[in-house]
C-alpha cells in the first residue's frame, strides 16, 4: 500500500474514516487533475486554500454537491393561476375540445334593436365643416341644412389662406410622411409646428401625435407605474378613462369639479404616504379636462393650481375642446383664468382636430417631460408622423390667431348667445337642463331627473348601477332598455329638427360598453365663428319649439 | 450638401423651415420615383396556392461575435452606472431630471431611464433625423451638428439628398406628382382639410364610404372601416369585442399597438414563440381544456393575433397553417397586415394573396394606409354584420377624429392604381418592381456574406450588426455616403441582435441598389459584418458566401428571380 498523504491537519478532531476517505479521493484525483489542461492551477488552488483554512474545503465540497443536486433535481412547477391542471386522458381532452363552443365574434343579439343608431348616422355630401351642407340620412337627402354639430369652432381651416398652404404642402411634400418620428418621419414642418405651439401656448416644448383620442392614453402611462397616484375627476371623457386604465397606478376619483372633495382625497393620500415612509416619492397627478366632453363645463383652475402646489401633485389637463376656445386669444383654460400655463399645468393635451381645424393632437409641457415622451410614449414612438400638410395648416391657423383674435371673440360671443337663448327660456326647465358653461361652444342639453323618471322610469344612479352590474358580470350583451328609449327619444328630436327646420344637431354619442364612469344621454348644439348671428337666433327658436313640443307630447 | 432657402434664422438649435426648391418637373419626378431602367428588373410574384412556406433559416453568428456583443453591453452599462454615480454626486445640476426636488418625484426614475440616458443618448444623432420634402426615392435630410454628446443640435441650414432606404414607401406612392397628388389636391377644393367631428356624429362623408368600399373589395371582404391613425386602429380595437373572459393568443413578436389594445380590453393573453405552429396548437389545446384561470370555466372566445409581415424580422406568418388551426379549434383570427398589404402578393393584396388563402378564412384583416399607400391611418376589414356591430362599439368611430379628405383621396387613388383602374399598367409595374428590388437586395446582401433575416419577397430586409456600437458606426458611415438607413436595437429586437433595417421601395432603380450594395459591402468589410456561416444561403463549394461586389451586381439580377437561390 502506497503512502497516503495526510489531507486534513491533525489539530482538528475529525473522525478517522473521513480523513481516510478524503485522503483516498485526493490520492486518485491528483493524477487525473494533473493530466487535464489547467489542472495544475486547480491543484495549486486546492492546496493553497486547504492550507489556509481546512474547513473551507469542506464548505466548498458541500456547495459543489448541492449545486449538482440542484442542477439534477426537477424544476419546480410554476405556481400560476392555471396550475390546477386536471389529469385527463387524451380521449377526454379531445372530447373537451370538440365540445367547446365559442361565442360569436361580436354580439349579434341586440343588433336589431340598435340598428337605428347606424341608420341615424348622417352621411355628408361634401364636408361636414361647412355651415350649409347636404346630407343623406335614413336613405333620404336633405339639402341646404344648417350645420350645428361640427367642432370646427374657429372656422379658420376653410379660409383660402389655410387651404392654399395645405395645397402647396401637398404639392411639395406629398400626402403621407411615410415613417415614424424616430425614423425620418419628422419633417421640418413638424418641428416648426412644435416650436410654434410651444411659443403660442407659452410652454418649453410641444410633442405632436397622430390622433386626438389616443394621446391621453399614451402620455399618462409613459409617466406612471405601479404605486403612483392618480386623482381624477369623476366625469372625465373616455380618452382619459382609457389612460387611467392603462396607467397601472392607483386611481382615485373626486366629485365632479368639487374642490373640497379633491382636497379631502389629496390630504388623506399625502398623510398615508408619510406614514408608509417609502424609499422614493411616488409620482402623483390630478387629472381633469379643460371643457368636459360629456357635460361642457370647465374646472376651477385657480383652486386646482393651489391644491396641486400645496400637496405636490402634478396637474394633467385634457384641453381637447378648450384650446382655441377659452381665453381672450384662444390660449385655453390658463388664459381664461389668467394663469401662466408653464407653472399651472404640467401636462396639457390638445387637439388639432377641433378648433384648429386640421387633424392630430399635441402635448404641451416642460422640455424634460416632452423629451421622455419621444422615447416612452407608445402612440408617439410606434406611429407614423402626421401628414405634413396637416402640420403646416395648423401652423397657419396659429399664425392667423397671433395676428388677429377676432374669430375667438366671435366664437365666445356666439357661445354666450346660444346659452342665453336657452337659459332664458321659460318652458324649457320643466323638461331639460343645461350642463355646459356659457363659455363652451357646445351646448349640452339633457332631460331633467324628474322628467326622465316620469318618461323613462329610471335615474342616473339606476343607470350607473346597471352598467356597473353588467361590467362586473362581464356581460357580452350590454343593453339597457330605458336608456335606449331615451336615446331614441333624443334622436327623434334630432330627426324632427332635420326634417322640419333643416337643422343638424346631434346626440352626444356614448358607447355604453366602454364607459366606466357615470354618464347620461344628452343633446349637443355646436356653434362656430363662421355662423351668422341671425341664423343662431332663428335656429334656437326652432330648436326650442321642437324640444318643448316633443317633450310635452 | 446643398444650400437651400430657409425661412427664419439658421445656426440655431431649432430646425429651420425650408422653402421648397424650384426644380424642373422631370428632375423632381425622377427624385421621387426613378424610371425603370430595364424590363429585366421586374418580377411577378406567384401565389403559393395554399401551401405553407418553410420557415426561413435564421443564420447565427460565430460565438466570438455574441461574446463581444455581451461584453460591449457590459462595458457600456458599467460606464453608464459609474457616470450616473459620479454625476449624481458631483454634477447635481445636470442630473436634475432624475432627482427628487423638494417633495416632487422626478418625471422618470434613474433606473427607468438608464437605457435612454446612458445608451441611446450617445447615438441620438442616428435617430429622428429631420427631413424635408417628399420621402420618395431620395430623401432630403436636414444637416445638423451635434454638441456635447448629442445634448443638443444646431442646424446650419443645409440639406443632403440621401438615397432613401428608411421610409415605409413600399410602392413609391410618396410623390408630389401624379394621379394621387392630383386627387388629393382636388379633394381639398371639395372637402377641405378638416372633418368636423367623430364618424358617428358629423364626420362621415361620401368619401369615407367610397374608401371603405374600395378597401373591402380590394381585400375580398364584405366591409371595412377606416381610422385616422394606424397605431390607434389596434390600440382601440380589441376592447370593442373582447373582455376579461376572452383569451388572446399572440405571437411573441406582435407590435406594441396590438399589445396595448389587448391590455385595454382586459382579455387574458398567452404568447407563443414566433411562428412556432406546433407550440401554437399545443397552446390552443391546453387553453380550451383549462379555460379561465381559477374558475376553469371555458373561454368565451379565443382570438389568435398574428402579423402578416413582421416589421423587424422580415418574416411572414405561416398563414395556411394558422388558418387550418383556427378552423380546427373554432378560434378567431386577426391578421395585422401593416407592412404586407400592398407590398406583397401577386396583386398586392397582402399575405392572403401571397399564400393563396381565402380572405374570408381570416376574421379580421387589419392594415395601415401609411405604408404602401403613402397616406395615413389604418383599416379593419371583416364581414358586414361584424363591422356593423363594431361601428357602434368601437371607441375610435364614436369619439375620435375621422380620416381627413386629402388622405382619403390619396388612399382611393393609390388603391385604384394598384387595381389598375387608374393609370393602367402602373400599379402592376410598381408591384413587380418592389418584388424585384426586394429579392435583388436580399440575395445581393446574402452573397456578400451578410446575415440577413426574413422571407425572400419581404420588402423589409434586416441586416444583422450584433454589436450595439456598430449601429452608430454603420448609420453615420451610410449618411456620409448619402444613404439614409434605420438602425434598431434592444428593446425592439432581442438584446444582442442589433440590426439595420432596409425598407425597399418600388421607387428605387437597380442602379440605386447597386450603389447601396457597393457601399454596404465596403462598410461591411470595415466593420467586420460579413459573418454569415452559409447556413441560410445556397451552398457553394462548402464555404460561406463572400462574393466580390462586382460579381454580385453582374449575376444577381437574373438569379434573384429564381426561387432556388433562396433557401427556405
Amino acid at each position: 500500500m502506497p503512502h497516503i498523504p495526510e489531507v486534513l491537519p491533525k489539530s482538528i478532531p475529525i473522525p478517522s474514516f473521513i480523513v481516510t476517505t478524503f485522503s483516498y479521493v485526493w490520492f486518485y484525483l491528483y493524477p487525473v487533475l494533473s493530466r487535464i489542461p489547467g489542472g495544475d492551477f486547480l491543484i495549486h488552488y486546492v492546496r493553497k486554500s486547504h492550507q489556509d483554512d481546512p474547513y473551507r474545503t469542506f464548505v466548498e465540497i458541500v456547495l459543489i454537491l448541492y449545486g449538482i443536486y440542484y442542477y439534477l433535481s426537477k424544476p419546480q412547477q410554476k405556481k400560476g393561476l392555471q396550475s390546477n391542471k386536471p389529469n385527463l386522458s387524451p380521449q377526454e381532452v379531445d372530447d373537451l375540445i370538440e365540445e367547446w363552443q365559442p361565442e360569436p365574434i361580436v354580439d349579434p343579439t341586440v343588433m336589431d334593436l340598435q340598428r337605428w343608431r347606424l341608420d341615424a348616422i348622417p352621411v355628408i355630401d361634401g364636408t361636414g365643416v361647412n355651415n350649409r351642407i347636404n346630407i343623406f340620412q335614413n336613405g333620404k337627402k336633405h339639402e341646404n341644412v344648417l350645420n350645428l354639430s361640427s367642432n370646427n369652432f374657429l372656422h379658420l381651416s376653410q379660409t383660402p389662406r389655410v387651404q392654399d398652404v395645405a395645397r402647396s404642402v401637398i404639392k411639395n411634400y406629398g400626402v403621407g410622411a411615410c415613417g415614424p418620428a424616430g425614423f425620418y418621419g419628422n419633417q421640418d414642418v413638424h418641428y416648426n409646428l412644435e416650436y410654434r405651439l410651444s411659443d403660442f401656448f407659452g410652454t418649453e416644448s410641444a410633442v405632436l401625435y397622430g390622433q386626438d383620442f389616443c394621446t391621453s392614453a399614451s402620455v399618462i402611462p409613459a409617466f406612471t407605474k405601479r404605486g403612483d397616484l392618480l386623482v381624477a375627476d369623476e366625469k372625465v371623457s373616455l380618452a382619459v378613462q382609457n389612460a387611467l386604465q392603462l396607467s397601472r397606478s392607483t386611481v382615485y376619483y373626486y366629485e365632479h369639479n368639487n374642490m373640497e372633495s379633491l382636497e379631502a382625497i389629496l390630504s388623506e393620500l399625502v398623510e398615508s404616504e408619510k406614514k408608509e415612509n417609502l424609499p422614493a416619492i411616488s409620482r402623483k397627478f390630478i387629472v381633469t379636462e379643460g371643457i368636459f366632453q360629456n357635460t361642457g363645463d370647465i374646472p376651477p383652475l385657480p383652486q386646482l393650481f393651489e391644491l396641486k402646489n400645496k400637496y405636490k401633485f402634478r396637474l394633467f389637463v385634457d384641453e381637447t375642446l378648450s384650446l382655441g376656445v377659452l381665453g381672450k386669444s384662444g390660449r385655453g383654460l390658463t388664459e381664461y383664468f389668467g394663469l401662466p400655463r408653464k407653472e399651472s399645468i404640467d401636462i396639457t393635451v390638445g387637439s388639432m382636430a377641433h378648433a384648429f381645424g386640421s387633424s392630430g393632437a399635441f402635448v404641451l409641457g416642460d422640455a424634460v417631460m416632452s423629451h421622455h415622451q419621444r422615447i416612452g410614449s407608445y402612440a408617439y414612438c410606434f406611429s407614423a408622423s402626421l401628414p405634413p400638410y396637416t402640420a403646416r395648416s395648423v401652423d397657419e391657423v396659429l399664425r392667423i390667431l397671433e395676428e388677429d383674435n377676432s374669430s375667438v371673440t366671435k366664437l365666445q360671443k356666439f357661445s354666450k348667445l346660444l346659452h342665453n337663448e336657452f337659459l332664458t327660456d321659460a318652458k324649457l326647465p320643466k323638461y331639460l337642463e343645461i350642463t355646459s358653461s356659457p363659455l363652451s361652444p357646445i351646448l349640452h342639453l339633457r332631460l331633467t331627473p324628474e322628467f326622465r323618471y316620469r318618461k323613462f322610469g329610471y335615474s342616473a344612479e339606476d343607470l350607473f348601477c346597471e352598467t356597473m352590474h353588467q361590467q362586473k358580470l362581464v356581460a357580452t350583451t350590454r343593453y339597457i332598455e330605458p336608456y335606449e328609449q331615451e336615446e331614441r327619444f333624443l334622436q327623434k328630436i334630432v330627426d324632427r329638427l332635420l326634417v322640419e327646420s333643416g337643422l343638424l344637431i346631434t346626440r352626444n354619442i356614448i358607447v355604453v360598453r366602454q364607459e366606466s364612469l357615470p354618464f347620461l344621454p344628452s343633446l349637443k348644439i355646436c356653434v362656430n365663428s363662421g355662423l351668422q348671428e341671425s341664423d343662431i337666433v332663428e335656429s334656437c327658436k326652432s330648436i326650442k319649439q321642437v324640444l318643448v313640443e316633443t317633450c310635452s307630447e | 450638401m446643398s444650400d437651400a432657402k430657409v425661412e427664419g434664422p439658421t445656426g440655431s438649435t431649432r430646425v429651420p423651415l425650408f422653402v421648397p426648391e424650384n426644380l424642373p418637373a422631370d428632375v423632381k419626378k425622377e427624385n421621387e420615383y426613378g424610371t425603370l431602367t430595364s424590363k429585366e428588373h421586374l418580377h411577378q410574384t406567384k401565389s403559393l396556392n395554399g401551401k405553407p412556406m418553410e420557415p426561413p433559416i435564421m443564420d447565427t453568428p460565430p460565438y466570438y461575435i455574441s461574446l463581444i456583443t455581451y461584453l460591449n453591453y457590459l462595458i457600456v452599462i458599467i460606464f453608464g452606472h459609474m457616470h450616473d454615480f459620479l454625476g449624481m454626486t458631483f454634477q447635481k445640476d445636470s442630473h436634475q431630471d432624475v432627482m427628487e426636488k423638494d417633495g416632487w418625484a422626478p418625471w422618470y426614475s434613474k433606473f427607468e431611464s438608464f437605457f435612454s440616458r446612458r445608451m441611446k443618448k450617445k447615438i441620438d444623432d442616428c435617430f429622428s433625423r429631420p427631413t424635408t420634402g417628399v420621402p420618395g426615392r431620395f430623401i432630403r435630410c436636414i444637416d445638423r451638428i451635434s454638441h456635447e454628446e448629442n445634448k443638443y443640435f444646431t442646424y446650419p441650414g443645409t440639406t443632403s439628398m440621401c438615397l432613401n432606404l428608411s421610409s415605409y414607401n413600399y410602392l413609391g406612392f410618396a410623390q408630389s406628382e401624379g394621379q394621387c397628388t392630383t386627387t388629393a389636391l382636388q379633394s381639398v377644393d371639395k372637402y377641405g382639410i378638416h372633418s368636423g367631428g367623430p364618424r358617428t356624429q358629423i364626420g362621415t362623408t361620401d368619401l369615407h364610404l367610397d374608401a371603405e368600399r374600395l378597401i373591402a373589395s380590394f381585400l375580398g371582404k364584405q366591409d371595412a372601416v377606416i381610422f385616422s391613425m394606424g397605431y390607434g386602429t389596434n390600440a382601440n380595437f380589441f376592447n370593442a369585442f373582447l373582455d376579461s373572459k376572452c383569451l388572446v393568443i399572440s405571437d411573441e413578436l406582435n407590435h406594441a399597438s396590438i399589445r396595448t389594445g389587448v391590455r385595454l380590453s382586459g382579455a387574458a393573453v398567452r404568447t407563443f414563440a414566433h411562428n412556432d405552429m406546433v407550440g401554437l396548437e399545443k397552446l390552443i389545446r391546453e387553453q380550451i381544456v383549462l379555460g379561465q384561470p381559477k374558475t376553469n370555466r371555458p373561454w368565451k372566445k379565443i382570438l389568435i393575433c398574428v402579423e402578416g409581415l413582421y416589421s423587424m424580422e422580415g418574416t411572414l406568418c405561416s398563414l395556411p397553417e394558422v388558418v387550418e388551426l383556427k378552423k380546427k379549434y373554432k378560434c378567431y383570427l386577426f391578421v395585422d397586415e401593416a407592412h404586407s398589404v400592398g407590398a406583397m402578393g401577386p396583386t398586392g393584396r397582402g399575405v392572403c394573396d401571397l399564400f393563396g388563402v381565402d380572405p374570408n378564412d381570416v376574421d379580421f384583416l387589419m392594415g395601415t394606409l401609411t405604408k404602401s399607400f403613402g397616406a395615413a391611418g389604418g383599416y379593419i376589414a371583416s364581414n358586414k354584420w361584424v363591422i356593423d356591430r363594431l361601428r357602434l362599439d368601437l371607441t375610435t368611430s364614436n369619439y375620435a377624429e375621422p380620416t381627413p379628405a386629402p388622405v382619403l383621396a390619396q388612399i382611393i387613388a393609390s388603391l385604384k392604381t394598384i387595381k389598375g383602374e387608374l393609370a393602367p399598367g402602373e400599379g402592376k409595374e410598381r408591384l413587380q418592381r418592389i418584388a424585384f428590388n426586394s429579392r435583388y437586395l436580399r440575395l445581393g446582401l446574402q452573397r456578400l456574406g451578410f446575415i440577413v433575416y426574413g422571407a425572400p419577397d419581404s420588402p423589409v430586409i434586416p441586416l444583422l450588426l450584433y454589436c450595439p456600437t456598430k449601429m452608430p458606426a454603420f448609420s453615420r458611415m451610410m449618411l456620409q455616403r448619402k444613404i439614409a438607413v434605420v438602425v434598431v436595437a434592444y428593446p425592439a429586437t432581442p438584446l444582442i441582435e442589433s440590426r439595420v433595417r432596409f425598407c425597399v421601395s418600388s421607387s428605387l432603380t437597380k442602379d440605386d441598389l447597386d450603389y447601396l450594395l457597393r457601399h454596404v459591402s465596403e462598410i461591411g468589410d470595415m466593420l467586420f459584418l460579413k459573418a454569415s456561416s452559409g447556413a441560410a444561403s445556397v451552398p457553394q463549394d462548402g464555404r460561406p458566401p463572400r462574393w466580390d461586389v462586382e460579381d454580385v451586381i453582374a449575376r444577381t439580377a437574373e438569379d434573384c428571380k429564381n426561387d432556388n437561390f433562396f433557401l427556405t
